[in-house]
């Protein structure tokens, strides 16, 4: 480098001393001292070319660092305004795929969807991640359950705050996923060709009434406690499975080998029954619903986006269904 | 389509921009709020603490200048003085000694080791690694390079040059361990001399300090000093305690930071912040209770974590089980662990609570754990006996039947054999049971004395009680006699006619024999010096005078029968039947006449005709008998039959001979539970009527039965257990407010009448009674004599020593508030007090005069030890094991060793004796002229105990003790002080001596008491004549 | 009128929901129904108009030719998501800022509260709980429930109303649909929540929740009221009831999905086992209310009295 930079130098350095001397140098070597000199020369003004260049780069990548290949690396598409650059944003991104490129210009307007769907989804992300924070408080057992409310509630940072959102959060996600299902049914969206999707759906709005029913105990308060145990009741009238349903005693259902049983891993709502809400809480249920939810959005998509709003069918321009 | 104005496509040129700003800014704006109620919203002690700096700083300042002028004051004390000089002397003695060790130490020693220490060191570790290497590696040529390697190494010269010297020295490894030991050696001896040296002058001054602190209020100038220091880098957090084995957490002084201060902070010096004051009452309690042991929440209830909001630390928010204590029941607290005990130390309205509860009969009707525990006993008792006399009886048959089926001659010789083997068996073991009855019968013998009951009997409503009374009475007890421990039932008029008949008719019949008069100024005299008003009050409104602890005697004349009245007073404890609790009857002559015995029955003849087992041959009254002759007690008795308003006039109650109400009422009583209080014919063993209370403090509120009420009490704040006990037991029918029911179905607490004073105690202590979580260090549960001390004030509660006998300091006895004893020629009539009676007094002997305070089996009507006091220690009949109690409890009151070993005194030489006699009888100490020595002429005029009997009596550390400074013991005592001087080592007599005391070198006191120890009736005698 | 008791109801925090219900199901229901008929009107007058049929763009929303039938979802859509979710976010914050959530007294199995209530969303159950043995209100119905809403698109042939809202081309499903939703489901939940109190007996809004309160009542059961005695006939008798009043509904909703001409096509459209489905899921869901009106008003409890179930 510094050699190369010597011979630039070369005819540039006419007026300027040292130069001078490397060029002697490169010219005749003699006079070893002389030569040293020249040497020192060169390099420094090898490093402060490069110094310029290396601020010129800099320059650039602030003026324009959607060119670097960090950037490109990243991003991988352009964000310009062009119609291609906006597709391939949403094409592009592993989050907005989901999305298709375009779409139909009403459905944009709140008054179709009403949004519950997203905003479901996304509440649900909310308690999640709430969720997981509690989780980290939280012993599903008998006495210490309770204590950890408590300590939740006094000492954890912003603990108060995490159990409200999760518990609020809760609420809120049934009453969107209900107005969902209004919505949806209201549009008649759940018509071929998204019979199947209506069905998950359904499948949805049970997983997450059952998150919210077995989050209800966790606390272990009288609250949780009595609310468990009448829901946990009807289970024992299960007819053929409950102890108390129709036929359940013909088959020879007892309190300690039923439905309910089962459901509370005891014949009462106790320290067992604790656990298992718990898992299914934490682990069970949140898989399965997001893999419920995978299918759902997925679906969306691929029964060709959002059902409407699409132009108004007339009466008399149905066909005749062919008769078989 | 053809309309050509092309205006723009709202859905793409539409902006959100402003929603979108407006929105977001709002997100932030909601986190914000989040953030701010996380650091401050839910964190109010932050203030709390600034707050507290602020007032105590200034509070401080004010302080230390009056402090410090105190404190100038005490330090120019002489004796402050000398200590302070003393302590600087000292220091200055030895300084040059120290400024030689320092130097050595400092300047010299410690450099070099410094120096020296880091060549060894490397060395050491470069050897240390070779080691290392030869333990790991096998072959032995290399092991021993490696040892060859450290022996050079070893070898090898270091040149250091030590601090101090000019030039280096060389040293090889070894050198350098040894030099380095040596100088650290050196240096652990001078130390240690420093130490030695600076001892003195350290002792003197702690001795300066402490003179300080002793006679500093709170806390000298230099520790408010210190505080004030501390509290520049105060720093704003949480102060919690954590207890690990409660997993409790309290975070009181959070806000309550005054707490615990060294100083003591008034709500009034912290600008009327209660919150910083400190905590209340003796500084004992918290000593006892340290905080960091005990926690605040166990005691006050409360949310310890909780300090979001004063509502939720205070646990007064819904749902929370464990409120704080209200002000007036703050002693709640303690009774949650302080269980079983009758009195508490520092829990005066608790103690009060507990003492109504029993006292106006609570327990009558209401379980209550050790409470009334007696009468439980005997019952189980009794049924134990029956159970076993069933046993016995059933294998007496069968013992009949095998031997009868052995003689049977049909019967096999194996099986015959088999048989009597059996029957022996059975006779063996029902003798066992014989065994354990005796036992069970030993101890009801012990019970009968000491089962009570809250109110009379009535089985003697007969021959006691004016008929036309009793309904009156029924009517408002408190009507006719204000105060009175019976409470007022809700009866109507036929129910009051039903009770009175049924009473009337199941009395015992017949009558006494009718008594003379007596004369009743006598009576009156007797009445009010005899000590029947540590008791007893006489006289209404205003002009009451006497104890509460039994009846208002104002209008006995108008109630009472004469001649059961002298009987009465003569001896309380006379029954007119005895009543057998194994076959749950009275036992009439007829009973004794069949088994041909005399109808004899008294403590000496108490069991049972029919079954040999335990008889109630006392009346169940703590009442004891005052030892009165016959014509005293006619006298007392008459007066009190002048006692009535007089007009009074009651309508005539003829129907209460008609028998047909007899049954109704006993369906009223039984329901009324009257039978827990009052011994009554045919309900002896009835159960009581109550809910049991001992855990009722933490039944669920849900169960407590606010009827109708529940809804007011929730919107006025009342909806607690406080509140529900403030109201029930202000108005025991308040529940029934508004309900619909049949009468029997009603409430049946009748009402007390209490106090709000007393409302509060008893809310307290029930507020107490709950079923704790604590674990069992919490307890009060001492496994020394301070467990004596618990079981003694049941008994002494029980029969009201304290009416007469100041037991603890800063109490008053009944007699200090009576008009009378008043008057300086009474004072000295007042009954001794019993502070360090355990150590005055010879346990053994304490135990003899406790069951006959007479100390004579042929003279009972006097005082064993003060015939000169009119009041008179009665006898109270205690079991054996309440005697044990009570010693015990004095014993441990004044700290002697159980079990306890009379002091041995060095015999008295022939002319000690004489001495004694001498200064005994001389003019200088005429102790004879008060104390009384057991001769009826002298002893009427003395004013002080028995001297003849105190070496019975007293034990002679604190005799000597006494005699040197009586009035340091007992402040008021007629006994002079100063009767001695300190004399060097020993004490002399003040007074002139008599000649043969000189040359006499032994203490003097100590001569006196040793001839009192020693004395003998013919020393007495000589005395006496002595002193002629 | 016991405002303090009203208070109490509204302001625990679990009941909050239900009050927000109150207020988002009629909005929402209004706002889709308003749309609903812009777009009845819409379709009448294209009826009206075959000319203006071919050329409209048959939607209520405006539209003008040049501007793009579709719009890149990136940034139009994509920042309304934007917007919804930092709303979401912020009513979150406030209402877990301002309102705690409820924690009682530790679990105490020996302590029963009074009333004992099940989350609200499940209250429906609870309340059906009064009017059906639990085997019924507690395990069947929700199956049904569930089971039901997963059929509705496999028996729903009308072609129509696909995509876009319109009350007059699907009149009967969504009158069915609002009432099983509102009626039975919301009703019941907000019957459950603010009505039923103590010994979960019924209490007016502004009467107070008295756990004195006694009630006299006997329910008798259907068969006893005809004097039918003996196991076998009232066997017979409530299983002839039940089949007439099944036979009753079936005829009754046949009546209403053949109203019109229009209906009639659809029902034509039907499948046997469609339209089979639907009677049977249909006459269930019409059972319940009839339950409660007979249970409410004729304090009928049984109408099927059998040794196994009780109907």
């Amino acid at each position: 480098m510094a050699e190369t930079n010597g011979h630039d130098g070369k005819p540039a350095g006419a007026g300027t001393g040292a130069p001078a001397g490397g060029n002697g140098s490169g010219g005749n070597g003699n006079g070893s001292g002389n030569g040293n000199g020249s040497k020192v020369a060169a390099v420094l003004a090898g490093a402060k070319a490069v110094r310029t260049r290396a601020v010129e780069e800099m320059k650039e990548t602030v003026k324009a660092p959607d060119k670097t290949d960090l950037w490109k690396s990243v991003l991988r598409v352009k964000h310009d305004e062009t119609p291609r650059s906006r597709a391939l944003g949403v094409l592009s991104n592993v989050f907005l795929h989901l999305h298709p490129a375009k779409i139909n210009r009403d459905a944009v307007a709140y008054n179709y969807t009403w949004g519950m769907g997203g905003m479901t989804f996304y509440v649900y992300i909310t308690l999640v991640f709430t969720g997981t924070l509690l989780m980290f408080y939280y012993h599903p057992s008998k006495v210490v359950a309770f204590r950890d409310i408590l300590y939740l509630e006094n000492d954890v940072p912003f603990g108060k705050l995490l159990r409200n959102m999760h518990r609020w959060g809760a609420h809120l996600m049934v009453i969107m996923v209900e107005l969902h299902m209004f919505r949806v049914f209201l549009t008649g969206s759940y018509k071929k060709p998204r019979e199947f999707n209506w069905v998950v759906g359904v499948l949805l709005l049970v997983l997450t009434l059952l998150l919210s029913f077995t989050g209800y105990l966790l606390p272990d308060d009288q609250l949780g406690f009595w609310a468990v145990t009448v829901g946990t009741n009807m289970a024992r009238a299960t007819p053929l499975l409950g102890h108390d349903g129709p036929f359940g005693a013909q088959l020879g259902m007892t309190p300690f080998n039923d439905v309910r049983f089962g459901l509370l891993g005891g014949s009462i709502v106790d320290a067992n029954a604790l656990l298992r809400a718990y898992i299914w809480h934490c682990v069970a249920i949140p898989i399965i619903a997001s893999a419920f939810m995978v299918v759902h959005f997925w679906r969306v998509r691929k029964d060709g986006g959002i059902s409407g709003p699409a132009p108004v069918v007339l009466e008399s321009e149905v066909k005749e269904p062919r008769k078989v | 389509m053809s309309d050509q104005d092309q205006d723009k496509d709202p859905v793409v040129h539409s902006s959100l921009s402003k929603p979108l700003y407006i929105s977001s800014i709002l997100l932030v704006l909601s986190l914000a709020w989040g953030l701010y109620d996380e650091m401050y919203g839910i964190r109010p002690w932050k203030g709390y603490e600034a707050r507290f700096v602020k007032l105590y700083s200034t509070f401080l300042r004010q302080q230390m200048g009056g402090e410090s002028a105190a404190e100038r004051q005490i330090k120019s004390q002489p004796d402050y003085q000398r200590l302070d000089r003393e302590a600087a002397d000292a220091e200055k003695k030895v300084m040059p000694q120290l400024a030689q060790i320092d130097q050595r130490v400092n300047n010299v020693l410690v450099p070099r080791i410094m120096a020296l220490n880091e060549p060894f060191q490397e060395v050491r570790s470069h050897i240390g690694a070779l080691t290392y290497q030869i333990e790991t590696t096998s072959s032995e040529s290399t092991k021993n390079s490696l040892r060859q390697q450290i022996a050079e190494i070893k070898k090898e010269v270091k040149y250091v040059r030590l601090p101090g010297d000019s030039d280096k020295k060389a040293y090889t490894y070894d050198q350098m361990d040894h030099q380095l030991q040596d100088w650290k050696t050196e240096k652990a001896q001078k130390l240690e001399e420093r130490v030695a040296l600076m001892k003195p002058a350290n002792d003197l001054r702690t001795a300066r300090d402490k003179y300080l602190s002793d006679r500093i209020a709170d806390a000298s100038v230099d520790t408010l000093a210190g505080v004030e220091r501390s509290l520049d880098k105060f720093d704003i957090r949480i102060r919690q305690i954590h207890i690990k084995d409660v997993d409790l957490v309290d975070r009181c002084e959070s806000c309550h930071l005054g707490t615990r201060e060294p100083v003591t902070l008034t709500a009034a010096a912290m600008g009327g912040q209660t919150v910083f004051a400190s905590h209340p009452g003796d500084k004992e309690l918290l000593k006892i209770h340290d905080p960091d042991k005990f926690g605040c929440t166990p005691c006050h209830g409360g949310d310890g974590a909780a300090v979001s909001s004063i509502e939720k630390a205070h646990g007064y928010n819904e749902h929370w089980l464990w409120p704080l204590h209200h002000a007036e029941n703050i002693q709640a607290g303690c009774q949650q662990c302080h269980v079983k005990e009758i009195v508490t130390e520092m829990a005066d309205t608790l103690n009060q609570g507990r003492e109504v509860f029993r006292l106006r009969g609570c327990m009558g009707c209401h379980r209550y754990e050790s409470f009334d525990r007696e009468a439980d006993e005997m019952t189980s008792v009794q049924q134990q006996i029956r159970t076993l006399e069933g046993q016995k009886a059933e294998w007496k048959r069968e013992i009949g039947f095998s031997e009868q089926k052995g003689n049977n001659p049909r019967t096999s010789d194996a099986e015959a054999k088999r048989l009597f083997a059996h029957a022996n068996d059975l006779r063996v073991r029902s003798s066992g049971i014989d065994a354990k009855i005796e036992q069970l019968d030993m101890r009801s013998v012990e019970l009968v004395k000491e089962v009570k009951k809250v109110g009379p009997s009535l089985k003697e409503a007969r021959m006691k009680l004016r008929k036309e009374w009793i309904p009156v009475w029924l009517e408002d007890p408190h009507k006719w006699r204000e105060g009175t421990k019976m409470p007022t039932f809700r009866l109507d008029k036929d129910e009051r006619r039903a009770i009175a008949a049924f009473i009337w008719q199941s009395g015992v019949g017949g009558q006494l024999p009718p008594e003379k008069p007596g004369d009743s100024d006598r009576g009156k005299e007797a009445f009010e010096t005899r000590g029947c008003m540590a008791c007893h009050s006489m006289g209404e409104g205003s002009a009451k005078q006497g104890g509460t602890f039994a009846a208002n005697l104002s209008r006995e004349g108008e109630k009472a029968n004469y001649a059961y009245l002298v009987r009465w007073v003569h001896n309380p404890r006379q029954r007119t039947l005895p009543y057998c609790p194994f076959e749950k009857k009275d036992i009439t002559a007829e009973d004794y006449a069949r088994h041909n015995l005399p109808f004899v029955f008294d403590l000496d003849h108490d069991k049972c005709p029919n079954d040999g087992h335990q008889l109630q041959v006392q009346q169940m009254t703590p009442m004891p008998s005052l030892r009165l002759t016959e014509d005293e007690a006619r006298d007392i008795a008459s007066y009190l039959m002048t006692r009535k308003h007089d007009g009074a006039s009651y309508e005539d109650a003829g129907y209460m001979d008609d028998p047909s109400l007899k049954n109704k009422g006993l369906l009223l009583v039984r329901n009324y539970g009257c039978a827990g209080c009052h011994e009554i014919a045919g309900l002896e063993e009835e159960s009581r009527i109550g809910t049991e209370l001992t855990k009722e403090g933490s039944k669920p509120i849900e169960r407590l039965d606010f009827a109708l009420l529940g809804h007011r009490a929730e919107r006025e704040g009342w909806y607690t257990h406080k509140g529900f006990f403030d109201h029930k037991l202000a108005d025991p029918a308040v529940y029934d407010e508004g309900k619909e029911k049949a009468k029997q179905d009603k409430l049946k607490m009748p009402n007390f009448n209490l106090s709000k004073p007393d409302i509060d105690a008893v809310s307290t202590f029930l507020q107490g009674s709950v079923d704790s979580t604590l674990p069992a260090r919490y307890f009060y549960a001492p496994a020394d004599q301070r467990q004596d001390i618990v079981d003694g004030w049941w008994v002494v509660r029980k029969y009201n020593c304290m009416g007469c006998h100041r037991v603890h300091v800063g109490q008053t006895t009944i007699f200090d508030t009576l008009q009378r004893y008043t008057d300086p020629d009474w004072k000295d009539q007042k009954p001794p007090t019993l502070i360090g009676e355990g150590a005055r007094v010879n346990p053994e002997w304490l135990m003899a005069f406790l069951n006959n305070p007479s100390l004579s089996d042929t003279d009972t009507n006097r005082d064993g030890v003060r015939q000169y006091l009119h009041a008179r220690m009665p006898t109270f009949s205690f079991s054996t094991g309440e005697i044990r109690k009570l010693v015990r409890f004095f014993e441990a009151l004044s700290a002697q060793r159980e079990p306890f070993i009379t002091q041995k005194l060095e015999p008295l030489s022939e002319q000690e004796r004489v001495m004694a006699r001498q200064l005994f009888s001389s003019e200088g100490a005429p102790c004879l002229k008060c104390h009384m020595d057991g001769d009826a002429k002298h002893d009427a005029k003395a004013t002080a105990p028995n001297f003849t009997v105190a070496k019975d009596r007293l034990q002679p550390g604190w005799t000597r003790r006494w005699m040197l400074d009586p009035a340091l013991m007992s402040p008021g005592t007629a006994m002079p002080s100063g009767l001695f001087r300190q004399d060097g080592e020993r004490m002399v007599f003040a007074g002139p001596t008599p000649p043969s005391f000189n040359g006499y070198d032994k203490d003097h006191a100590e001569l006196l008491v040793r001839y009192m120890f020693q004395f003998t009736p013919d020393e007495l005698n000589r005395l006496r004549g002595s002193i002629k | 009128m016991d405002f303090h008791q009203l208070w109490t109801i509204f302001s625990t925090p679990d009941n909050v929901p239900i009050v927000l219900l109150l207020f988002v199901v009629p909005f929402y229901t209004w706002y889709g129904l308003r749309q609903a008929f812009a777009n009845d009107k819409l379709i009448t007058q294209l009826e009206a108009d075959p000319a203006m049929a071919k050329t409209h763009h048959r939607k209520i929303q405006p539209f003008k030719s040049g501007w793009a039938r579709e719009v890149h979802v990136w940034p139009y859509l994509l920042r309304i998501e934007l917007l919804a979710a930092i709303i979401v976010t912020i009513i979150l914050m406030v209402w877990s800022i301002t309102l705690n959530a409820p924690l009682e007294e530790p679990a105490n199995p020996t302590l029963t509260m009074n009333p004992a209530k099940a989350p609200w969303y499940f209250l429906g159950l609870q309340e059906m709980l009064v009017y059906f043995d639990p085997w019924m209100a507690g395990v069947v119905m929700p199956s049904l429930i569930i089971i039901g809403l997963m059929v509705i698109p496999y028996i729903d042939t009308n072609p129509l109303g696909s995509g876009y809202y319109t009350f007059k081309q699907r009149k009967y499903a969504i009158l069915t649909f609002i009432f099983g939703f509102e009626v039975l489901w919301v009703m019941m939940i907000i019957i459950g929540t603010l009505i039923r109190g103590p010994g979960w007996m019924w209490f007016w809004p502004g009467t107070t929740w008295d756990h004195n309160r006694l009630i006299f009542e006997v329910n008798r059961d259907l068969p006893d009221l005809f004097g039918i005695k003996g196991r076998i006939p009232k066997i017979f008798f409530g299983g002839f009831v039940v089949t007439a009043y099944a036979i009753a509904a079936a005829m009754l909703i046949h009546k209403l999905i053949t109203w019109t001409e229009f209906n009639k096509k659809i029902y034509k459209r039907m499948s046997v086992l469609q339209y089979v489905i639907m009677q049977t899921f249909l006459i269930i869901m019409l059972a319940l209310p009839v339950k409660i009106f007979i249970r409410l008003l004729f304090r009928i409890k049984y109408i099927w009295v059998t040794p196994w179930f009780n109907i």
